[in-house]
Order: structure tokens, then sequence, then C-alpha cells
């Protein structure tokens, strides 16, 4: 009966959740390619890869998600975007006064500065996950990069589709994000959190709200975030409660009286005049502000804003950092740079530039299989990510196992860990904060180099 | 953009109102409101292709590594099907009547996780074919997105990042602006449903002017309206067949916008209306009053004559018919002198071209050449009495904002057309005369102007994404807002200033 069974369900494409032989087969067929790839043992596939995450900047990440290491022969640096990121590199110091190995070499990052009575928040690394909601990554995402936060005493963020249960086991090292359509906002997930993200916007889509299509919209996403099941999902944009910076004063002074103790961020985008954005946050309560760049990640959004509204982050770091310090309040609030931060490279330019750390996403998700197909929207099957990623499918979910997915991040951020205290030694600086705006330490790479 | 019932009043009653017949009324108002009530939208739907592009990937399967992998499952999992039978893709390329032996790469959406997975025997590829479609400024880029665009008519949605340069030439090097909190309305899930597309089409005075009783004594406005900021272009080079001239015509009727067609095949084919433009010579001048529907006549230099300004062709046009008479002027050395001439002559409307690759002849990119015409007229204080059109370039929803920012009324559509109908170009696509492309053989008139339909309802919804983050509530507003713009190089310069190595201009 059962063999019947699985024939026909097979056969007709009826989707079910996988038997254990199935989870079996499909990860280590997906885990051993993998691994294959980044150790160069084939070559590497034509289609891979774009101008901002190149077939190298990809096999990279999976080297080093693999081993903790970081390849000899795979350029895990930089892509080929011919601008931003990819056009800085370091000035280092002559090789006689770089920091010997032995020398401690300080990654923490204080996230208040404000001396306030909130709550004092050091992470040991100057990065934390970026908001992912559940629906558009499962569960097991979810938890992957938990406990990977927890591992490395950073963070990860909800992303706005609620608070799956499993995530109180970690929540020390989880973000509750408020965001436009209020999805999972409780009074429960405020009181969890050590900190708040308030999302104005998001690099990828700025000014255009959020849009979870049916299809990912299954049983348990409706659940929590209170709706019906395959229904799509709208965050509007922007917060319909904030007219000014007073009624964004409002929404902090509102999670204060809930949660007295968190830290409070404010996600925005990079408009034009984000350094007037900035400030204004500051002086409505923000510890954190989290700007988050024109090429950011995103599980859907129209190509045409991706490319097109607002600015790289690589381009409003200095805007910001400058604003602040011409104000006099850049040592009591901390920056947070995200959007087209790959790298460890990445985040010590975004650092030199004038960000204290930085927010990864697709990093994470690189690190963990993803092959940039940009199907995470769903793809012509309706069903997500094939890799198991940007999915809440009950047959594809299961591609990713939250022990494997945690230790392949807790590798990856081993090896960047490795390459910022590289750069530093190699700067000779012996701690990260040394780093911030010292854009002396950077050049430009012009195109004359190409050549 | 609201056509809502104009003239709903109570009805003649027989005696005094009663309340009853009060509440009646009310209600019979209210739904003949209702009824009439029509609020300007595209419709869209999705369309079959003609003559499909290349397809993204090509997928090739080994078939003696794929019969081994199926022998070593069987053996292993037998009996579990499930397991036996479960192949990586989730798009259905291997899920023929013979599986991986025989895949259907046009499913084929690049995951890779056949390849990873299996790769002794699976190998994905992108498609030549594909990549060599367009040229160096309309890419195979431009093409796939048009033609999804034309299809489904609707905003194309991805996930993950962009994938591009940072920055770049022309177009690519400007970015748009957003507001945090300012939105064009509170109304809607995002705002955005009651932005207006609408342009208005001729010449308003700068200022008005009263008699001393009070009565307008000055110039009044003399202009239409049409409901998007773009228009169809003559069709480039070796386009114009009547097939297509006959989708462009019908389309432009449906869709409230204008169609700039040579004024022979206009009267050939009997297409004088008012969404029509016929475009005649300026030898020709005489010839407009052929067109008694036409709601503006255009008029171009003779061929074989320099882009000159022929002030007697717009007399002779003039005087023969009410339509208004635009110029059509290259970006071609001493352009800005013929356009000063042309408006203080009188010309209300004035279509500004560029090469197809958004040049003027010394190499000045459109962005930068709307940019100095509307601020020449601004200058002589006369931008609101002429509508400025322009061309050249606009191969992607991005172009339309972004021209529209650098100083035009509106976009004039020109190769997007035969990539919408699915056309094939040969050669560059770089000077409009050399042009030459061939459409599918069997080109059916309703399936064509769906598609050039689902082109436009795309592309105003992508203009209609991009107003709303900036918070602006009609396009009109838009003409040559450059603080709603950022270049990136001043960004670069701004932020990179003083890196070693960073001159500036990198660009
Ligand atoms: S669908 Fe999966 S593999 Fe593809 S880009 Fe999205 S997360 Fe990455
Ligand atoms: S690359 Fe992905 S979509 Fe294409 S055939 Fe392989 S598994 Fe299917």
């Amino acid at each position: 009966m059962t063999i019947i069974q699985n024939i026909s369900d097979t056969l007709s494409g009826k989707i079910v959740k996988p038997s254990e032989s199935l989870v079996h087969k499909t990860t280590h067929l997906m885990q051993d390619g993998m691994k294959a790839r980044a150790f160069g043992e084939y070559e590497k596939p034509k289609a891979l890869g774009d101008a901002r995450w190149t077939d190298e900047l990809i096999l990279s990440t999976w080297y080093m998600a693999e081993t903790g290491e970081v390849p000899d022969n795979l350029n895990f640096k930089t892509g080929k975007s011919d601008g931003g990121f990819d056009r800085l590199d370091f000035q280092f110091l002559p090789e006689s006064d770089w920091l010997e190995h032995s020398e401690a070499i300080d990654t923490k990052l204080p996230l208040n500065r404000r001396g306030d009575k909130k709550n004092k928040i050091e992470i040991d690394i100057p990065w934390y996950g970026g908001g992912m909601s559940y629906g558009s990554v499962s569960v097991n995402v979810m938890m992957s990069r938990a406990k990977n936060a927890k591992q490395w005493n950073s963070f990860m963020s909800t992303g706005e589709g609620g608070y799956p249960p499993e995530l109180y086991e970690v929540k020390e090292n989880v973000i509750t994000q408020v965001a436009t359509g209020y999805f999972g906002v409780e009074e429960e997930t405020i009181q969890a959190a050590p900190i708040i993200e308030f999302k104005y916007a998001q690099g990828a889509k700025p000014g255009l709200g959020g849009h979870l299509l049916a299809a990912k919209a299954g049983e348990e996403v409706a659940k929590l975030r209170g709706s019906v099941p395959f229904v799509s999902l709208f965050s509007p944009f922007p917060f319909h409660s904030t007219y000014s910076v007073e009624d964004h004063s409002k929404h902090l002074d509102w999670i204060e009286t809930v949660n007295p103790k968190a830290i409070l961020s404010v996600k925005v985008s990079t408009p034009h005049d984000v350094d007037m954005v900035a400030v204004g946050s500051y002086y409505a309560g923000a510890h954190i502000i989290h700007l988050d760049g024109g090429y950011g990640g995103t599980g859907a959004a129209p190509e045409i804003a991706k490319k097109n509204i607002a600015m790289p982050i690589e381009l409003a770091i200095p805007k910001v950092h400058k604003f602040l310090q011409k104000e006099g309040v850049r040592d009591k609030v901390t920056i947070i740079a995200s959007g087209g931060v790959r790298t460890a490279d990445d985040i010590a330019k975004a650092i030199a530039l004038g960000a204290d750390g930085c927010v990864l996403g697709t990093t994470d998700l690189v690190g963990m299989g993803c092959t940039r197909c940009s199907n995470c929207e769903g793809g012509p099957s309706g069903r997500g990510c094939p890799w198991g990623l940007t999915t809440t499918d009950i047959e594809l979910q299961e591609w990713v196992q939250q022990d494997w997915g945690a230790k392949r991040l807790d590798n990856l951020y081993t090896a960047m860990q490795w390459r910022l205290r590289d750069i530093l030694r190699k700067l000779g600086l012996s701690n990260v904060r040394e780093l911030r705006g010292r854009t002396d330490l950077l050049r430009y790479i012009g195109k004359e180099a190409d050549e | 953009m609201l056509e809502s019932s104009t003239h709903v009043g109570l009805q003649d009653t027989n005696g005094p109102l009663s309340i009853d017949r009060f509440g009646a009324e009310s209600a019979r108002i209210g739904r003949e409101i209702a009824d009439g009530y029509h609020r300007y939208h595209i419709e869209t739907e999705e369309v079959d292709d003609a003559d499909p592009l290349p397809h993204r990937f090509l997928v090739k399967v080994g078939k003696v590594g794929l019969a081994k992998l199926i022998a070593k499952e069987m053996v292993t999992y037998f009996p579990q099907f499930d397991v036996i039978l479960s192949r990586p893709c989730t798009y259905g390329v291997f899920s023929g009547p013979v599986g991986g032996f025989s895949p259907r790469p046009k499913l084929c959406v690049g995951c890779l996780r056949c390849e990873v997975q299996h790769p002794d025997f699976v190998k994905v590829l992108p498609n030549p074919d594909l990549l060599a479609l367009g040229d160096s400024y309309t890419t195979h880029g431009h093409i796939a997105a048009i033609d999804e665009e034309a299809k489904k008519g609707i905003v194309p949605v991805r996930g993950q990042g962009y994938r591009g340069r940072f920055g770049g030439p022309g177009f690519d090097g400007m970015l748009t602006d957003m507001s945090e909190i300012v939105r064009p309305s509170r109304d809607g899930i995002h705002g955005r449903e009651l932005i207006g597309t609408a342009v208005d089409i001729g010449s308003k005075p700068m200022h008005l002017s009263f008699d001393s009783n009070g009565k307008l004594s000055g110039s009044t406005p003399e202009m239409f309206t049409i409901q998007v900021p773009f228009i169809f272009d003559l069709p480039p080079g070796d386009l114009g067949s009547p097939q297509l001239v006959k989708v462009v015509d019908s389309t432009s009727s449906r869709i409230d916008t204008l169609a700039c067609l040579d004024a022979h095949t206009v009267a050939r084919l009997g297409l004088d209306a008012p969404n029509v433009v016929p475009v005649l010579d300026n030898t020709e001048a005489s010839r407009a009053s052929e067109f008694p529907n036409a709601r503006l006549i255009e008029l171009r230099s003779s061929p074989g004559r320099s882009w000159g300004w022929d002030a007697a062709g717009f007399e002779i046009a003039n005087a023969v018919t009410d339509a208004m008479i635009g110029i059509r002027i290259h970006f071609e050395e001493g352009w800005q002198n013929r356009l000063t001439q042309a408006v203080e002559s009188g010309v209300k409307v004035i279509h500004l071209l560029a090469d197809l690759h958004g040049c003027g002849s010394d190499g000045t990119f459109v962005t930068e050449l709307f940019k100095e015409a509307h601020m020449l007229l601004i200058e002589q204080g006369r931008r609101d009495t002429v509508t400025l059109f322009g061309g050249g370039g606009i191969v992607g929803a991005d172009h339309v904002p972004k021209a529209i920012i650098s100083g035009l009324d509106a976009v004039a559509l020109d190769l997007p057309v035969l990539f919408a109908l699915q056309g094939r170009s040969n050669g560059s696509l770089r000077h409009r005369e050399n042009v030459s492309g061939t459409l599918p053989v069997q080109l059916d008139r309703d399936w064509a102007e769906q598609r050039l339909t689902n082109l436009c309802g795309s592309w105003r919804d992508q203009l209609l994404e991009i107003l709303g983050a900036m918070g602006i509530r009609e396009v009109r507003r838009l003409r040559g807002e450059f603080g709603r713009s950022m270049v990136v190089k001043h960004l670069e310069d701004e932020a990179f200033e003083g890196i070693a190595g960073y001159v500036g201009g990198d660009c």
C-alpha cells in the first residue's frame, strides 16, 4: 500500500513531506555537490554568478562554509560590479609593519553608545544577521541563522513575519522586527528581544513596501501572521502612523513602554536625504541606525526598484558618517550598513567608509547553498527556493537542516573573522573600532588597473 | 483621470419629495455615480508567445551517467519510489515523458541544483542565442525584459538583490530618489493607487491676464491630455510595415496616447484619427489639411536636407489646419538655435530626437540633452508654453521616469515596439534609418495589440512604483525635477573624495 501510495504521489507530482530516506539522499547529493564545486573538483558552472556575486565569490563562500578557512585559488574578496566595494582596496602597510599573528585583534562591537540604562550589548564580530521573515524563509533557515548568532554572540533579525516558537530557545540573540504590516508584533515578542528593529524601508525596494505572494503564505505562515492561508500579504509603505520624526519618536516610546531595556534600531533605506533621516532617528532615540543600500537582498522585489531607487550603501555610509560627525553625535549612535555587503573585505571597507558594523543576509544564504538564481519569490513552480532556503514548501524546506545550516554559517563566520583580522593586522590596527571612518586606509582602483 | 458621471441630478418628481422618495432617489444617484465611475487603467492579459525568445539556458544531460544513476538508485533505494524517482529540478525540466533523457530546457530557471548535484553528467549553460540578441546598447537583457512585460503585462518581480553593475553609463548612471515617510496618498495599500500619469500636450500661458471687467484677456491654454507619458514614435528603419502601423495605431487609441506615423501611410491606410500624429516633410506642409481628425501633426526636415528649422513649412501647415503643429528636431549641431527659433515662432510641441543609443551627434547622452532643452526653455521663461517629447535610447521601463526627470513631458517609444511584438533585429540598432528587423510571420492583430498594451501597462505600473517611492502624486510634477534623481558620479565624488586614487568622473 505504501509503495503504491509512494509511486502515485511521486508520479502525480503531489507534494508531501519527504521521507527520511529522501531527505538523506537529497541533502547528501546537494552537500556533496557543493563541496566538490567549492574544492574545485569540477570546473565552475558556466551559468553561475553575476556582476555582484561572481562565480568565484559564490564558490569561495561555499568553501569557507565548508572549511572555516579562506580559499587560496578563488577570489573571495570582490565581485565585478565595476564600482563601490569592487573598486576599493586597502592601503596595507609594508609587510615589516604588520602586526604579529600572535597579537590579539579585537573584533567586538558595542551596539548601545547612548550611555542610557538600556541593555549594554556588545557583539563579538562587527556584523549580525539581517531580517528574513518566516514565510520568506523556513523555520529551519531561521534557526540555522539564530543558532549561529548565539554561537558568535551576535544577532539575527526575525524580519517581518512573526516569531516562530522555536526562536524562544535563542531569544537572547534574536532581534524582533517591527515593520509596517505589524505581522507577528505582540507584547510577548517585543519583550523577548534585547533589540527591537523598526523597519521603515528595505534597500531592495525602497518606498514600496512588501508583498508575500499567496503561494508562500501557507498554513503556518498565515497562523503566525494572523492571516488566512494562501492569501497574499502586504506590508504597506510606509508606517501609516508615521508622518514625521515626532511620530517616529512616538513609535520608539511605545516600544520602551513594553520593553524598557530593549535597545532600538531603525532600519532605513538610502534616499538623497539619508543623512537627515539618520540624524532625525538619532534624536528620536535610536541606538542603531541601520542603513540598507539599494543593492540589498530581498525575497521578492520589482526589478525596477532594485536597480534604480535609492543609492548603493557604499555611497550612503560616508554621507551619514560625516553628517553625524558634524552634528557632534557620531559617537552616541551605531551605524550599521547593509545592502550588498557580501564579504569580510566589504565589511572592512564599509567600516573604513564610516560604518560601525554591517548586517548580512544574502551571504548567509549563499553559505547555505544559494546560487543567486533569483527565484526566491516562488519562481515558475510557485514553491520557492529549490535549495530549501527561501521557501516554506513542506518538501523543499527539509533540504536545509538546522544543525547543518548553523555549522555552515559558523564555518563561514570563522573564515570571515579571520580575514577581517588579517586586514586589520596588515593595516596595523589591533581593534576593529579603530578602522571606522579611516578612508585614508583605502584606495580607489581606477579602470586603468583593469588594462 | 477620474471620469465620473458629470450630471446626476434629482429627477423631476411630482409633488413634494417624501423621505422615502428622497432615500430612493439618493440610492439611484449613488448607483449612477458608481456606474459612471471610471478610473484610468490599462487592461492587461497574459498572451502566448508567437515567436518565443531563445530560452535562457541550455541543459545538457549525459545519458550514460543518468542511466547509471538510475540503476544505482534502484539498487540502493528499492522499493522507495519516492526516493528513486525524485529529481533535483522543481521546475519540470526532467519531468517529461522520458525524464532527464530528454530535458525541457525552456523550463529551466538556472538554479543549478542539477549541475551541482550531478556534476558528472549535467551541465547548464547560458544560451548563446539569447546573448546574441540586440546590440551593445539595446542588450539581450532589455529585450528579454520587454518580452516578459509584453507577454504578462505585469511588473517583473524576482527574488534576490540586484545582479548588475554598479551605476554605469547613460540611464544607469542615474538613480531615482525616495522618501521614507511621504506618500502620494494614504489611501490604498501603498498609496500609489491614486497616482496620475496623464500629461497635457500643447501650450499653457505662463500667466493669466484679465481685463478691467475681470474677464480673461490674454491667451488661454491650448492643449489636450493623454493618459500616459509615453507615445509611439515613427517606426525606425524598415519596421514601418502596414501591419505594424495598424497595431501601433489601435494600441495608441486603446490606451489613450498618440502614435506618430508617416503621413503617407496614414493617408493610404485611412488612419486619420485623434490618436494619430501624421508626420510630414516640411516640403509637404500644405498636406496638413488632409488630416482633419488629427490633434497634432509633426513636421520634419525633408530627406537629404540638414535638420534646419523651416519657418515657412510651419506657417503653411498652421494656415491649413486647426491641429497643433509640432516640430521634430534632431540633436545635431545647432539644435538649441532651432529649438529657440521654433518656440519663438509659436511652435507648441517640440519632438527631440537622439540616435537609438540615446546620443546626440556630439556623443552627449539624452539625459543631459533633455535637461539642456528643458533649462533653455525655463531660462527663456517659456517652459509651460511648449510640450517636449523626446526619444532615442528609451528601451527600459526605468528610462521613462529618468527621461521625464531630465525635462521631458512625454517619452517617445521606438524599438520597444519591435521587441514587444517578438520581432528580431539584424545588426546595429543605433541609427534610425538603418534599423532592420523582422516581425513574426503570422502577426495576429489582436495578439499584437494585446502585447503592446501589456508593455504599456507594465511600464505604467513601473512608473507608478517609482512615483510612489518618491511620494509624488502625478507624473506632471516629475518633469525636470532633477532633485528627484541622484547621479552616481556625483554621489561617488562626494563619498570617495580624498580616497587615494579616486580622481572623480570615472564613469
Ligand atoms: S531561490 Fe534560493 S538559490 Fe535561488 S536566489 Fe533565492 S535563495 Fe538563492
Ligand atoms: S538548473 Fe535548476 S531549473 Fe535548470 S534544469 Fe537544473 S534544476 Fe532545473
